[in-house]
C-alpha cells in the first residue's frame, strides 16, 4: 500500500490552535510530486514532496511529524504505517538542516566580539588594574595576608609554622648579614623578613607583605654563599615589585571570567584550571624574569658575581632537567638554561676578585641554621 | 523546584477550579509519555559530546533534552514542540560574554580587593563582620543581572515553545521585573520570610500577566494572602528550631539542641511543600484569554520523596561506576601508599611514575569525570522526569473548547536567546 489512496492524519495550520483531521495522499500537480492535505472542512493544502522536512527528537512515537521547509509553521502528523514508510522513501530531504549565511556572519562577528572582550579584560585591563590596586592595599593587610599564606604553606608541607622555621642564632646572624649586603640601600615598601624553612625542597618564595622564605634544601644544594645570595636577591625582587599581591589580584579577576566562558559541565573545571595556569604562567614567567634582572642588579651593585647565580641554575638543571615544549608554557618559571645564560651575561665580576658575601665560618653557620 | 516550575511552560497550563463560567466540555488531561530508556541514552550521548567538545556542545545538548521533555508533554494528546536551536544559544552566549566579560572581571577584582583591604588575619569578630558586609555589598552588583537574565531566559524559552502549531510568548519587560524582584526580596528578608507569599504572588503575577499563548493572554487571579496555607510547614520547622533553642538557653541544657536536627530536616520538607502547594494555589487561579481555566493537584509528599529517593538512586548508580574505576586503578597502583601521601616531599612528581601508575591515576580521573556526567544523567531520569511527569499528569485544562479560537502570534526574534542566563549560570532547570 502507498499513499496514492488517502490516509488520515492530524494537521495544525499554524494560524490557529484548532486541530484538523485530514486525508493525505500523493499526487502530481504542475509536474511536481506533492502531498495533498485535504482537511475535513476547508480548502486543500499542497506540500511539494521535495520540501518536506521531518520534526525530529520526538519523545512521543505516534508517527512522523512533518513541516514544509525549514521554517514552516504548519505541522502534519501521519501515523506509523505504510504511508509513513512511503513518505520516508520518496521525500529526498527529510533531515536537511540549512544554516543561513547571515547566521554564520553573525556568529563569526560575535565570536570576534567575545574573544576581543575577553582578551581586552584579561590581558590589558586586569593586569594594569591589579598593578595599581596592589599599591593601594594597606601594608599591614598584606602582612596579615602573608602570615596566613605562610601558615597554609607550612601546614601543606606537613609541619607547624613555628616548628618549621629555623632558629639557630649563629645561622640567623649569617642570614641577616647576607640580607643586609644584598639589600644595601634599595628602597623596599615593606619591613623585609627573611626566614629559612626546614624542608628538603630546593626552592624559595615570597608571600605578600615582604616575607621571604628559603628552604633548607636550597642552602644544602648551593655550593657557595653567593648562589644563595642570588636566589635571595631574586625573592627580594618579587617583594619590591609586589608580585605576590599583584598576581593574586589578577588571577582573582580572571577566574570569574573563565568560569563564565567554560560553564559548569563536568570537565569544565579542568579546562578552567588549565587555561588559568597557562595565563598565570605567562605573567609569572614575566615576573620571574624581572626578579632575575633585579637580582643581577643587586649582585652587581654589591660587587658579587652573577656567575655563581648562573652556576646554581646549571646545577639544578643537571639534577632535575628542564621543562621543554608544551610543558614550558605551563611552568610558572622560565626554563633554567635561559635563566643561567641571562645571569652569566649580566655578570660584571668575571674572574676578578670580590669580597665574599659570607666568610667560611659564617657560611658554615648558615648551613647549620636548622640545627 | 520552584525555579523549575516557574521556568517551564507547562506550569502555565496548570491550575485550579474555575471561578467563572461552568465548563461546557470535560476538562482536557495532559499526558506525559517520556520514558527512562530513550532519555537516558539522549542524556548520556549529549553529556559525553559536551565533555569531548570542552563544553561547546552544551548548547545543543540543552536543546535536544528540551525537545525531548517538551514533546513528551501532550495536552489533549497533542505534544508541545520546542523550536529553539543550539546555534542561536551559542550566539546569545557569545553576545553575553562580550558584554559581561569586562563587567564581571572588574567586579571580581574589586570584590577581592575590598576583601583584602579589610583582611587582618586576626579572628576578631568585628573584622569578619566587616569582610562579610563588604562581599555582600559587592554581590548586590550582580543581582540585577541575575533577575534580568532569568526573565529573559523565560521569555526565550516560551517564545520557542509551540502547541498545536501556535507559539507562546512573553512581553519584553525584564527591567521592570528586576526592580520588583529586588524590592520583594528585600521585603521578604526584612520580614524574616513572613512576606514570602507576597513576593511569590506578585512576581508570578508580573510574569503571568505578560505571558501569551497565541493571541490569548494569561492572567493570574487571586490574592497573595491565599498562599499562606503553603507556608504551614515553614512555621512548623521554625517552631522546631526556635523552641528547643530557647529551652536550651533558659535551662542551660544543651541536650535540647538535638531537636534542631529534626527542625533542619523539616525545613527541607517545608521547602518542597511551599513550592508544590503555592504552585497548586497559583495554578488554580490562572486563566487564559478569560475563557480557559486550569486545575492542578501535585502532591508535596510525592515531589519530596522523588527528590530524596531519586537523589539517592542517582548518586548510588554514579558512585558504583566510580568505585569500579577506582578498584581497577588501585590494582594498577599496587599498594595504596600513593594515594595517602602525607608529606609532599615523598611525592616525586609525575615524571617519576611508572606506566601502570600513570594509567591508574588516569583511570581515577576518568572515573571521577564519568561519575559527574552520570550523576547528571541519572538525576534527569530519576528526579527531573518523574517530577515533571507528576506535575503534568496532575494538571487539567478546563473548557478546552475555547482554545480553538486562539490564533497565531508573531515570532519573537531574541537574537541574544538565553545567553545572559547561560553566562551567569542561572538558566532554567531544564
Amino acid at each position: 500500500m502507498d499513499i496514492s489512496a488517502p490516509v488520515s492524519g492530524k494537521y495544525f495550520d499554524g494560524n490557529s490552535a484548532r486541530q484538523h483531521g485530514v486525508q493525505v495522499y500523493k499526487d502530481t500537480r504542475h509536474g511536481t510530486a506533492v502531498l495533498v492535505i485535504q482537511p475535513d472542512t476547508g480548502a486543500e493544502v499542497i506540500w511539494p514532496i521535495a520540501e518536506l522536512r521531518e520534526v525530529t527528537e520526538q519523545a512521543r512515537d505516534e508517527g512522523i511529524v512533518l513541516r514544509l521547509g525549514q521554517d514552516g509553521i504548519a505541522r502534519l502528523i501521519v501515523p506509523h504505517g505504510a504511508a509513513e514508510d512511503t513518505i520516508r522513501a520518496i521525500a529526498p530531504d527529510l533531515g536537511q538542516v540549512r544554516v543561513s549565511r547571515s547566521k554564520i556572519r553573525q556568529l563569526v562577528l560575535w565570536i570576534g566580539g567575545a574573544v576581543a572582550s575577553v582578551v581586552l579584560i584579561m590581558v590589558v585591563i586586569l593586569p594594569a588594574l591589579a598593578n595599581q590596586l596592589a599599591t593601594m592595599i594597606p601594608v599591614e593587610r598584606e602582612q596579615a595576608l602573608g602570615r596566613t599564606a605562610l601558615g597554609q604553606i607550612s601546614s601543606f608541607l606537613g609541619g607547624d609554622l613555628a616548628e618549621m622555621t629555623c632558629s639557630n642564632p649563629a645561622g640567623l646572624k649569617a642570614l641577616e648579614k647576607m640580607t643586609e649586603r644584598m639589600v644595601g640601600d634599595t628602597a623596599i615598601p615593606y619591613d623585609l623578613k627573611v626566614n629559612v624553612f626546614n624542608h628538603k625542597m630546593i626552592n624559595a618564595f615570597a608571600v605578600p607583605g615582604g616575607q621571604v622564605v628559603l628552604f633548607k634544601g636550597l642552602i644544602d644544594a648551593a655550593r657557595t654563599p653567593e648562589e644563595v645570595a642570588g636566589v635571595l636577591g631574586h625573592e627580594v625582587g618579587h617583594v619590591v615589585h609586589r608580585d605576590p599581591t599583584r598576581l593574586m589580584l589578577r588571577s582573582a579577576g580572571s577566574v570569574g571570567i573563565l568560569g563564565m566562558v567554560f560553564g559548569d559541565f563536568a570537565g569544565g573545571a579542568l579546562a578552567l584550571v588549565l587555561t588559568e595556569q597557562l595565563i598565570s604562567a605567562k605573567y609569572s614567567q614575566e615576573a620571574e624574569a624581572d626578579a632575575d634582572v633585579f637580582a643581577h642588579d643587586l649582585l652587581a651593585e654589591t660587587g658579587l658575581p652573577a656567575n655563581s647565580f648562573a652556576q646554581f641554575f646549571v646545577a639544578l638543571r643537571e639534577k632535575h632537567g628542564d621543562s621543554e615544549g608544551f610543558m614550558s608554557h605551563l611552568a610558572s618559571h622560565p626554563n633554567l638554561q635561559g635563566r643561567a645564560e641571562a645571569a652569566r651575561a649580566a655578570d660584571v665580576i668575571g674572574e676578578g676578585p670580590y669580597t665574599p658575601v659570607l666568610n667560611a665560618a659564617e657560611w658554615a653557620d648558615l648551613r647549620k641554621i636548622c640545627d | 523546584m520552584s525555579s523549575a516550575a516557574s521556568n517551564d511552560p507547562y506550569s502555565r497550563l496548570t491550575a485550579p477550579d474555575s471561578d467563572g463560567t461552568p465548563p461546557t466540555d470535560p476538562p482536557m488531561d495532559i499526558e506525559y509519555r517520556g520514558t527512562q530508556g530513550p532519555l537516558f541514552k539522549l542524556g548520556l550521548k549529549t553529556a559525553l559530546l559536551t565533555l569531548v567538545t570542552l563544553g561547546i556542545y552544551r548548547f545543543w545538548a540543552k536543546t535536544r533534552v528540551r525537545k525531548y521533555f517538551w514533546s513528551a508533554t501532550a495536552p489533549g494528546g497533542d505534544p508541545l514542540e520546542y523550536t529553539g536551536n543550539g546555534l542561536e544559544k551559542l550566539l546569545g552566549f557569545l553576545i553575553a560574554v562580550a558584554f559581561l566579560a569586562i563587567y564581571l572581571g572588574l567586579f571580581q577584582l574589586v570584590l577581592i580587593f575590598a576583601g583584602l583591604s579589610l583582611f587582618s588575619g586576626s579572628e576578631n569578630g568585628q573584622d569578619t563582620a566587616l569582610q562579610i558586609a563588604a562581599s555582600q555589598v559587592t554581590l548586590v552588583a550582580v543581582v540585577p543581572f541575575i533577575f534580568y537574565a532569568q526573565y529573559r531566559a523565560r521569555r526565550y524559552i516560551l517564545s520557542r515553545t509551540r502547541w498545536r502549531g501556535v507559539r507562546f510568548g512573553v512581553e519584553p519587560a525584564a527591567w521592570g521585573y528586576v526592580w520588583r524582584a529586588m524590592g520583594h526580596w528585600l521585603l521578604t528578608v526584612l520580614s524574616l520570610g513572613l512576606l514570602l507569599p507576597r513576593q511569590t504572588f506578585w512576581l508570578e503575577k508580573y510574569k503571568i500577566d505578560r505571558t501569551w499563548y497565541g493571541t490569548a493572554r494569561f492572567t493570574q487571579n487571586g490574592r497573595w494572602q491565599d498562599l499562606y496555607p503553603a507556608m504551614k510547614h515553614y512555621f512548623i520547622a521554625a517552631a522546631l528550631i526556635l523552641v528547643p533553642s530557647l529551652v536550651a538557653a533558659m535551662t542551660e541544657q544543651p541536650i535540647w539542641l538535638v531537636f534542631l536536627f529534626l527542625g533542619a530536616i523539616w525545613l527541607y520538607y517545608a521547602f518542597a511543600y511551599y513550592s508544590v502547594v503555592s504552585f497548586r494555589i497559583l495554578g488554580g487561579a490562572k486563566q487564559l484569554g478569560g475563557k480557559v481555566f486550569f486545575t492542578t493537584e501535585p502532591r508535596a509528599a510525592k515531589v519530596f520523596w522523588t527528590y530524596i529517593l531519586g537523589g539517592l538512586l542517582a548518586s548510588t548508580c554514579a558512585g558504583l561506576v566510580f568505585s569500579a574505576f577506582f578498584i581497577i586503578a588501585s590494582n594498577l597502583l599496587g599498594t595504596s601508599q600513593m594515594l595517602a601521601i602525607e608529606d609532599m616531599a615523598e611525592f616525586k612528581g609525575f615524571d617519576q611514575l611508572g606506566v601502570a601508575e600513570f594509567i591508574g591515576f588516569f583511570m581515577i580521573f576518568m572515573g571521577y569525570i564519568l561519575m559527574l556526567v552520570l550523576y547528571g544523567v541519572f538525576g534527569m531520569i530519576f528526579i527531573k522526569q518523574p517530577v515533571l511527569e507528576h506535575y503534568v499528569q496532575e494538571t487539567r485544562i478546563v473548557n478546552p473548547a475555547a482554545l480553538d479560537e486562539i490564533e497565531q502570534r508573531s515570532r519573537d526574534e531574541m537574537v541574544e536567546a538565553e545567553g545572559f542566563a547561560d553566562a551567569l549560570d542561572v538558566g532554567a532547570a531544564i
